[in-house]
């Protein structure tokens, strides 16, 4: 086969000498792609519905997170939250950590809309 | 078409003006839908919505394809929207962060994802007095990423798509920073593993899920340093 009929097979911009690393690039751009259209389409329903929505509102988890990771109930998500106040967080004395070089946080994971039953056990008390 | 019935070479100019006439069109037609698509996937918040425009865009492009009009290689199409996906989300993401940390949008679904998969974006989430992400090291990553690599990576992305030899060059430019900015992101949250990951939901998945299919960089730069760049224009 010349290398004219060989290079008129190939994609505009595609020479002969890297067609196959060509191939092997497309393949692997289609699968970064794929992933990153599903993730873009998919993380925020998919977060939403793991941490209570729609049975907790988005201001209820906001709420709920910042008890967790505050470990502290008495927090709750100021909203609208005032455009130059201090950072929400800044100051707060009640989280818990191993602290070191390396930091660990203790706060627990938390499970499948498990920020509901904490809400409802948290208010039943 | 004119130019297989006529044999005269001013009918057939005409056809292939004609042809190419309908393929800008038909491109352009295809890049109305997928960089609509591809910018609210980046959101996350409008993902959803943006999934089925984006498919649109794709099945545009097909069609095109298949109908025998010159629309752009394959490769440059698939480059250049990982590439705009990819800087689309870390742009919205960080911008939230850096300028709209106490937005109830950004407190619940960036804090969200920092406790399924990253807890830089959970653990003292909102506590440095500059606001947003506490953990170490990582605001330094967002002032410095944000406007110089991923803003830079979707204007380039564009440029791309477009076959602008400026996109081209921007594209090798903002590649070759994501490179750094890919090294140096991995290396600070293996580091600071136990920040990012002790007693998030998805540790290990989500660290594959959200920093392999980011590797874009490392899959456009052999394509950009081995096409041929005649393909792109100047104009």
């Amino acid at each position: 086969m010349s290398e004219k009929s060989l290079n008129s097979d190939l994609p505009m911009g595609t020479n002969a000498v890297f067609a196959n690393m060509h191939k092997w690039l497309q393949r692997g751009l289609m699968v970064c792609l794929t992933a990153l259209v599903l993730e873009g389409a998919l993380t925020m329903p998919l977060l939403a519905v793991w941490y209570g929505w729609p049975t907790l509102s988005f201001q209820e988890i906001c709420s709920e997170l910042q008890k967790i990771r505050f470990s502290d109930d008495s927090r709750e998500c100021i909203y609208p939250y005032p455009l130059f106040g201090p950072a929400e967080g800044a100051g707060q004395t009640t989280a818990k950590d191993q602290w070191g070089v390396q930091p660990v946080p203790e706060y627990k994971r938390i499970g499948y809309r498990e920020l509901i039953t904490i809400r409802n056990a948290r208010l039943a008390q | 078409m004119n130019q297989t019935t006529s044999p005269s070479l001013a009918t057939s100019t005409k056809g292939l003006d004609e042809h190419y006439d309908q393929s800008r069109k038909a491109q352009r037609q295809a890049d109305l839908w997928l960089m609509s698509g591809a910018i609210m996937l980046g959101t996350l918040v409008l993902g959803p919505i943006g999934f089925p425009v984006f498919l649109r865009g794709l099945s545009l492009q097909v069609k095109a394809q298949k109908a025998g009009l010159t629309v752009r290689p394959v490769l440059v199409t698939l480059v250049g929207y990982l590439v705009a996906i990819d800087a689309a989300l870390n742009s919205f993401g960080w911008a939230m962060d850096m300028i709209a940390h106490h937005s109830l949008m950004n407190r619940t679904i960036l804090t969200m994802w920092g406790n399924m998969f990253d807890a830089g974006y959970f653990w003292h989430y909102n506590e440095l007095w500059i606001g947003g992400a506490s953990a170490p090291g990582e605001k330094a990553w967002v002032f410095a990423l944000l406007p110089i690599v991923f803003s830079m990576r979707l204007a380039a992305a564009i440029g791309f798509l477009q076959m602008k030899r400026w996109g081209h060059q921007w594209m090798v430019v903002t590649c070759w920073f994501g490179v750094v900015a890919w090294v140096g992101y991995v290396a600070n949250m293996t580091i600071f593993a136990d920040v990012r990951y002790a007693n998030v939901v998805f540790p290990v998945v989500g660290w594959w899920l959200y920093d392999i299919f980011y590797i874009s960089p490392f899959l456009a730069i052999p394509y950009l340093h081995s096409v041929n760049r005649e393909i792109f224009s100047d104009s």
